[in-house]
């Protein structure tokens, strides 16, 4: 095996490893079998119990769940971003937005063309962003996104209000499942964003007195529209 | 069924009631008793404070003794939780590593063989009064035993049991943790003190002796009336009525 | 910061813990309500001993092929344009990274939380070096322009501060003018803060796992700094102890489980990020991408009998657990790692000379143990400390005498049989009405703070009862 940095200590570094384990470098290893090993605590769910589990978690994580159907999307989506105090929106470039026909008014968009400093700018003036979830997990209340040319990383942190839209059928119990796909995913060598980002709700801290502050880098308030 | 008895040193040093207590309640649920006498100490104090080789002496003394009992039983969830420490310590000494899982497999806290291999709850015990119990960190976390000092006390007529708040909480004993740092220990079993006096109880029970001695002896430095009593003296309780044993649930 | 918050004795750290009251009340109400949201947490996710023992075997498994996954990580970051650096000491961890920041000349950065980098020093270095550093998760921050106050828990560093004196520091330092509700206070943080993210040009994140075969740093937090730390600038460097890898997502996934139920009790916490540099058309993330991986003592870890001790995933969950922790704090630890978990690898990382006394700092109870998502023998290897500190002579010549005293009398019948006839005629010089009043040595450690009634007279004792009582007596 040879090493494209000369300079970065590798060799010698794992081979203190190897000799601190005892042994000579391994040029392979199987990984063990947890799937075996994992307790299945829900038995088999519907699609409608996974939205209750969703529902449920979701109070837990101050996240507003609303229920919307594609013929009702744009005048939900419209009503939120009004009682989010208006102001610009951005979206990702998804195109799903033009599958269920959505526009906003004076809205934004990150697009690979605009380049670094204007998408930050973009999403940094922004008083709303909307994306599309990739998947959803029911049980920790999780919306699951990908970086890409047209939906950068800071879009899911600078806005202060964050609305995710989920469709039904990509919600899954828990992040068992989102980790598995996405792992296929990488071992099939398929390309994956260099971002992987696991929401659950609005950004929080409990830094100080350990008392529970919701909102404090990323987006204040976050919501998820249910199609 | 033929027991030993395993006293515990503290026992023998401090508190005989307790080893007394334990003896008279397993005669009456028809245990014959022996008690070998060239026990002395399970060596958790050396070997806690990591005096590894010089425990091991204490240890295979206490294998001898118990060599050819069918069961040892003992009023100390912390003595009998160090017991099934033994397997591990001796692990690979071909002259003591059967020894020590041969002295594991037999030992039990007193508790815990009353009910676990007696398979009773009720003893006839009736104490009248308000107490709470400390259960301690050895037999629960250790041992393993969290249910049967409760089993059995919730049987007690007339005693009333009140729960104990951060029951979890260590009471700052932990043997020669509490006389090698006092001034940590002592806020420990402070706290703990609060807690007991918190519940209203006039009775401070626990199934062990270290345990007790440390918090009962906080509360009498600080004048607070509470009794300390080792759960073999509340079961071997049977009061006035001790001749309806077993008779009017209260 | 380096592994060493503070240069006094154990004992007088100690007592200043003991003595800050405002401290053990917001460690102990901290305590009381993180265990109660653990427990539903970890109740929630079904069989919790099931979820424990997997957790326990990915760490082991990794630990084991430790040299395997590092050397698959470097294939893959390489792969995808990024920059790995091993680096065997603190110095050579801290100089490249001082070397990256000089090679871009950069001087704003911004910092998201990161154990392993207070570990290094390399605030130190990077701020020696000229450079404008940012702590960007709250509590750090907090610290940060507390000139620089300690952390004292590894999950919340400010633990130990209250509102009001937050609310000073920041009027103070930053001409706040709110009141000091920490809503008010937050937001107040987010703004000044939010600047220096959009001005910054390096970003430095820690890195909860590494990702084997993907080339990718896992981080888990719930303010969103870690992200933005990792979006805006376009260099990243992310720092990681050597052990903090898994295989793959799957892995990752159950580890981030129990560590986001055991820190904080949430299912998930706010934000969890798998990154890498940025892949080609993306717009943000780190043009430049840069790990370094630490070892700094851990490989005289690797393999040792404190191998389990690298399990570890830094939730915090022996601390909120921890009666000792609870009644000094973390600052008494003298240590960047606090609590039970400080106290096995702290002499580990920092050598017996400085912290001898940590490993004694435990009533064994086993709380820690109980806790641990990997299940890390906790109890148990600070017994191991204590013997090595033992067979290395460093416990005194007063405490050996009286130990080899005991084991003898212990694993003796004659001698002990001498000692039950003499312990009260022997106690009486030292007790008034039954009751030992002073003693020498540890005696003094017990009746300094509890009663202690005169040992039993042989008489009266529960062997002459019970020998009595098996000599025909029997009713």
């Amino acid at each position: 095996m040879t090493t494209k940095n000369k300079n970065n200590n590798r060799e010698s570094f794992l081979n203190r490893v190897a000799s601190s384990l005892g042994r000579e470098r391994p040029y392979n290893v199987q990984r063990p079998d947890i799937k075996s090993m994992m307790p299945d605590s829900y038995g088999t769910l519907t699609g409608a119990d996974l939205i209750d589990i969703l529902k449920e978690q979701c109070f837990f994580i101050h996240t507003q769940l609303i229920e919307s159907t594609p013929e009702i999307l744009q005048q939900t989506l419209d009503d939120l971003i009004a009682a989010n105090g208006g102001g610009s929106v951005i979206t990702s470039g998804d195109s799903r937005f033009a599958c269920y026909d959505l526009s906003f008014q004076g809205s934004t968009e990150w697009s690979e063309a605009a380049g670094r400093e204007e998408n930050i700018s973009r999403s940094e003036t922004a008083n709303t962003v909307v994306v599309f979830a990739d998947y959803v997990l029911a049980e920790s209340g999780t919306i699951v996104v990908e970086s890409r040319p047209d939906q950068g990383r800071a879009l899911h942190f600078l806005p202060e209000h964050y609305i995710a839209i989920i469709e039904r059928e990509r919600i899954v119990l828990r992040s068992t499942q989102a980790a598995a796909a996405l792992n296929r995913r990488i071992e099939a060598g398929e390309p994956v964003g260099s971002s992987i980002n696991f929401i659950s709700g609005p950004s929080n801290s409990a830094d100080i007195e350990m008392q529970l502050v919701v909102g404090v880098h990323g987006p204040l308030r976050a919501t998820y529209v249910l199609i | 069924m033929k027991v030993s008895i395993f006293s515990t040193c503290l026992v023998d040093l401090m508190t005989p009631s307790a080893g007394k207590a334990m003896v008279e309640v397993l005669e009456r649920l028809g245990c014959e008793l022996d008690f070998p006498a060239s026990q002395v100490c399970c060596g958790q104090p050396t070997y806690n404070s990591g005096y590894l080789e010089d425990s091991k002496l204490a240890m295979k003394n206490m294998m001898l003794a118990f060599e050819h009992s069918d069961y040892v039983v003992g009023p100390s969830g912390s003595c009998i939780a160090m017991f099934h420490e033994y397997p591990k310590i001796f692990k690979g000494d071909p002259d003591w590593e059967l020894k020590a899982v041969a002295l594991k497999e037999k030992s039990y806290e007193f508790t815990q063989f009353i009910v676990r291999v007696l398979g009773i709850t009720d003893v006839g015990a009736r104490l009248e009064g308000t107490a709470t119990y400390h259960r301690s960190c050895h037999m629960t976390r250790l041992l393993g035993e969290k249910e049967t000092p409760y089993l059995l006390l919730e049987q007690v007529r007339g005693l009333q049991l009140e729960p104990l708040k951060n029951s979890d909480n260590c009471c700052g004993f932990g043997g020669t943790f509490s006389v090698k740092m006092p001034d940590i220990s002592s806020q420990m079993v402070d706290e703990k003190c609060e807690s007991v006096v918190e519940t209203g109880a006039d009775i401070l029970i626990s199934a062990d002796m270290g345990c007790l001695l440390n918090i009962g002896g906080r509360l009498s430095r600080k004048g607070v009336p509470v009794k300390i009593m080792h759960i073999a003296e509340v079961l071997n309780h049977t009061g006035e009525t001790a001749a309806a044993k077993g008779g009017i649930p209260s | 910061m380096s592994l060493k918050t503070d240069k006094r004795e154990f004992g007088e750290r100690t007592a200043d813990g003991i003595g800050n009251t405002f401290m053990r009340s917001a460690v102990s109400s901290a305590q009381d309500s993180l265990k109660t949201r653990r427990l539903t947490a970890a109740t929630a996710l079904g069989d919790w001993e099931a979820w424990r023992l997997v957790g326990q075997t990915i760490r082991q498994h990794t630990l084991k092929n430790l040299d395997f996954y590092l050397n698959q990580l470097a294939d893959n970051i390489e792969a995808r344009g990024g920059h790995i650096y091993f680096a065997a000491t603190k110095e050579e961890a801290s100089s490249y990274i001082r070397d990256v920041v000089v090679s871009k000349q950069a001087r704003k950065i911004v910092k998201s939380k990161s154990m392993v980098t207070e570990e290094i020093e390399m605030n130190k270095v990077l701020i020696e070096a000229g450079c404008d550093l940012i702590e960007t998760d709250l509590g750090e921050y907090i610290l940060q322009i507390d000139d620089w106050d300690p952390p004292s828990h590894i999950v919340a560093p400010a633990l130990h501060k209250d509102r009001n004196q937050i609310k000073r520091v920041f009027t103070e330092k930053l001409g706040y003018t709110g009141d000091e509700s920490p809503e008010k206070l937050a937001r107040h943080a987010r703004a000044v803060l939010r600047q220096k993210f959009l001005e910054a040009d390096v970003g430095i994140t820690g890195c909860n796992f590494a990702v084997a075969n993907m080339g990718a740093i896992n981080l888990v937090t719930n303010e969103g700094n870690g992200d933005l730390t990792a979006a805006i600038p376009k260099t990243q460097i992310a720092v990681m102890g050597m052990e903090r890898i898994v295989p793959t997502m799957e892995e990752m996934e159950v580890l981030d489980n129990l560590l986001c139920r055991s820190a904080v009790g949430q299912k998930l916490t706010s934000y969890i990020t798998v990154m890498g540099p940025k892949a080609p058309g993306e717009s943000d993330g780190p043009d430049e991408f840069h790990l370094v991986v630490v070892d700094n003592g851990r490989s005289e870890i690797l393999g040792s009998e404190f191998n389990e001790a690298l399990q570890c995933i830094r939730c915090g969950a022996c601390l909120n657990v921890c009666p000792i922790y609870r009644h000094i704090g973390g600052h008494a630890y003298g240590s960047i790692y606090p609590g039970p978990i400080g106290a096995v690898i702290t002499p580990l990382l920092g050598g017996y000379d400085d912290y001898k006394e940590l490993p004694f700092a435990s009533s064994l109870c086993g709380a820690c143990t109980d806790v641990c998502p990997v299940k890390i023998p906790l109890h148990e290897q600070l017994i191991m400390h204590r013997q090595n500190i033992v067979k290395e002579k460093r416990t005194g010549a007063a405490d050996r005498f009286q130990m080899k005293a005991a084991s003898r009398l212990l694993s003796s019948p004659s001698l002990f049989g001498k000692v039950l006839r003499l312990a009260n005629p022997g106690s009486r010089m030292m007790s008034k009405h039954g009751r030992i009043v002073r003693g020498p040595g540890l005696i003094q450690g017990w009746v300094g703070v509890r009663d202690l009634n005169q040992p039993v007279k042989q008489a009266d004792s529960f062997r002459t009862w019970m020998k009595e009582r098996q000599g025909g007596t029997k009713q």
